[in-house]
């Protein structure tokens, strides 16, 4: 089904990290990645991903580095950078918690506190 | 048809950056974006037309990419070094005005001095906003121009016998030689060779100023720019040989000029003076022998004790040159040594904030001009220090920005301005194609590349 944008957005920087985290990759790879390991749940926005990868460069989360493909293209991939995977594990954390809390308000038997 | 409704959509995207410089490479990536798309859709069955459509679709509004990708991308001045700029100029005309009621035609140099200030700051913001990269696309002829300046400089105003006038230019020559380097990188030793070659013309200029400051500095930042260089693999040829090669080169070079140099006995003599000042205090070693006695009569705060034995002459006559060579000495004696050690805090932050960003840079070009420029601030720095404190016997360049001297202050200004260019801009300069730093030698033969073992038979050696 599709997700409401506004629970979409706060998370998009973590998950980019997260495919990061694994290997390097440029745009289309990720948007790619994130369909599929997500069973199509997240689509991103080509056009939302690119200023976000900019962004995320800029502060020295990403480095990016050009790499001529077979067909002579020239292609930008982005390698996560130590702070990038600093900020991608306290995203994480707070994304534990705020799940965990989440979760227990919504209820059922299997979250009740004891 | 499909190729023009791409550059439709790139088009509208692109007039959303306001930043001209950041329009091309942010544009390249998203047309390859597009492509790999419509490839992926053409590859489920879509035909060229319908794939395209898509492709573009899936990319979303260019207006909203686009604004948000202008967010992304604005030239970012850097502040702290701005305001320590401007901090060190108005420290040093501050201290002109309190300098100069003390010495000969003072009133009149800081007057001078402010024109050049402001001479100075168009200087900067000229080398701000200029776009550095032409240093790398044009280096030889930079190259060969601030040649042609010097020598014409050579024969320009004499003082004291030396040709001053060709002091600026050749402060200007590790930033040219920067660019020269960068042009040089992965021709191995050739290239390299290459560069120490080409550093030998201005040093050779600055010997016939003659001016051994300024050749010290010019054999410093030389050095520091190329052990960068080779350091950084961008020479490809075996790190350690190749420094050797370069250091010994160098010293071999040098020596050799200096022993074929017609009086060397009295070079020789000369050289011991400006090492140690107080062998002759009294005649060639005076200036560094007088600076040394006053500051063993400065104190931490507050006005130096007088000196006994000179009679009534005052310091301004036994130690000339208070507004320019021997800035710092004047102040430590008339204000104590509080006020030098301000003056080494605000420039260290300076230079070491300079550094970080130095560093910091993601370019060659970049990282090349920046340590040029740098690296000339820091040794004039340091030399200047060290002559005001009496140890070394030299004429320094300047103080930059601080002490007196017009041609110096636009100089080390203009170098400023065009450091803080390459900060500003450096992220988005790509190093020229061609350069294929850490990727295989695409012209060899036989490669190995991820798994595979690649004959290129399309070689042109081979027939």
């Amino acid at each position: 089904m599709a997700i409401d944008k506004s629970l979409l957005t706060g998370s998009t920087t973590m998950l980019v990290l997260k495919l990061l985290d694994g290997t390097d990759m440029y745009g289309y790879q990720m948007i790619e990645g994130l369909s599929k390991q997500s069973n199509n749940v997240f689509r991103l926005k080509a056009g939302t991903l690119y200023p976000l990868l900019h962004t995320l460069e800029q502060k020295d989360m990403l480095i990016s580095y050009e790499e001529t493909a077979d067909n002579a293209r020239v292609r930008k991939y982005y390698r996560i950078t130590k702070k990038g995977r600093k900020h991608l594990h306290e995203k994480k954390e707070e994304w534990k918690t705020y799940t965990a809390a989440v979760n227990d308000l919504l209820g059922g038997a299997g979250f009740a506190t004891v | 048809m499909q190729q023009s409704k791409i550059t439709e959509y790139l088009e509208a995207v692109r007039q959303q950056i306001r930043w001209k410089r950041a329009q091309a490479p942010v544009l390249e990536e998203i047309r390859n974006h597009i492509t790999d798309q419509k490839q992926a859709f053409i590859r489920e069955g879509l035909n060229e037309e319908t794939a395209t459509e898509r492709a573009i679709a899936e990319m979303g509004d260019p207006f909203v990419v686009g604004e948000q990708l202008d967010r992304a991308h604005r030239p970012r001045s850097d502040w702290p070094l701005l305001v320590m700029t401007a901090a060190m100029l108005l420290l040093g005309l501050v201290i002109q005005y309190l300098v100069g009621p003390n010495i000969p035609f003072g009133a009149e140099s800081f007057g001078r001095q402010i024109v050049w200030a402001g001479i100075a700051i168009l200087a900067m913001f000229a080398a701000y906003f200029m776009d550095f990269t032409i240093l790398g696309k044009y280096s030889k002829g930079v190259f060969l121009v601030l040649c042609a300046i010097t020598i014409a400089s050579l024969f320009g105003e004499q003082v004291r016998g030396s040709s001053v006038a060709a002091i600026y230019p050749l402060l200007l020559f590790p930033t040219a030689f920067a660019g020269v380097v960068y042009s040089m990188r992965n021709k191995g030793y050739v290239g390299l060779a290459l560069c120490v070659a080409a550093f030998m013309i201005p040093a050779y200029l600055s010997m016939r100023i003659p001016s051994v400051t300024v050749l010290f500095l010019l054999c410093i930042s030389y050095l520091i720019i190329l052990t960068v260089a080779v350091g950084k693999g961008w020479f490809n040829v075996r790190k350690p040989l190749a420094i050797l090669m370069m250091y010994i080169s160098t010293a071999i070079i040098l020596s050799a000029t200096f022993f074929t140099m017609r009086d060397y006995g009295y070079v020789m003599r000369r050289m011991q003076i400006v090492f140690n000042p107080l062998r002759d205090p009294t005649a060639s070693g005076y200036l560094g022998s007088m600076a040394q006695l006053l500051l063993s009569h400065s104190q931490l705060i507050g006005p130096g004790l007088p000196i006994k034995g000179y009679g009534d002459y005052s310091v301004f006559r036994l130690l000339p040159d208070a507004n320019t060579d021997y800035l710092l000495t004047h102040l430590v004696y008339r204000f104590g040594w509080i006020v030098f050690i301000g003056i080494v805090v605000l420039v260290s932050i300076f230079i070491m904030r300079a550094i970080l960003l130095c560093k910091k840079q993601k370019s060659i070009l970049g990282s090349l001009v920046s340590i040029a420029i740098i690296s000339t601030f820091v040794i004039q720095c340091i030399v200047y220090i060290v002559i005001n404190l009496g140890l070394l016997l030299l004429s320094p360049v300047s103080l930059p920005l601080i002490s007196y001297g017009g041609r110096a202050l636009v100089t080390n200004m203009f170098l400023i301005g065009l450091m803080l260019s390459v900060f500003r801009t450096g992220d988005l300069v790509r190093d020229k194609a061609g350069v294929e730093g850490t990727v295989v030698n695409s012209s060899s033969f036989i490669q190995y590349d991820n798994g595979q073992i690649i004959i290129n038979l399309r070689n042109p050696f081979i027939k």
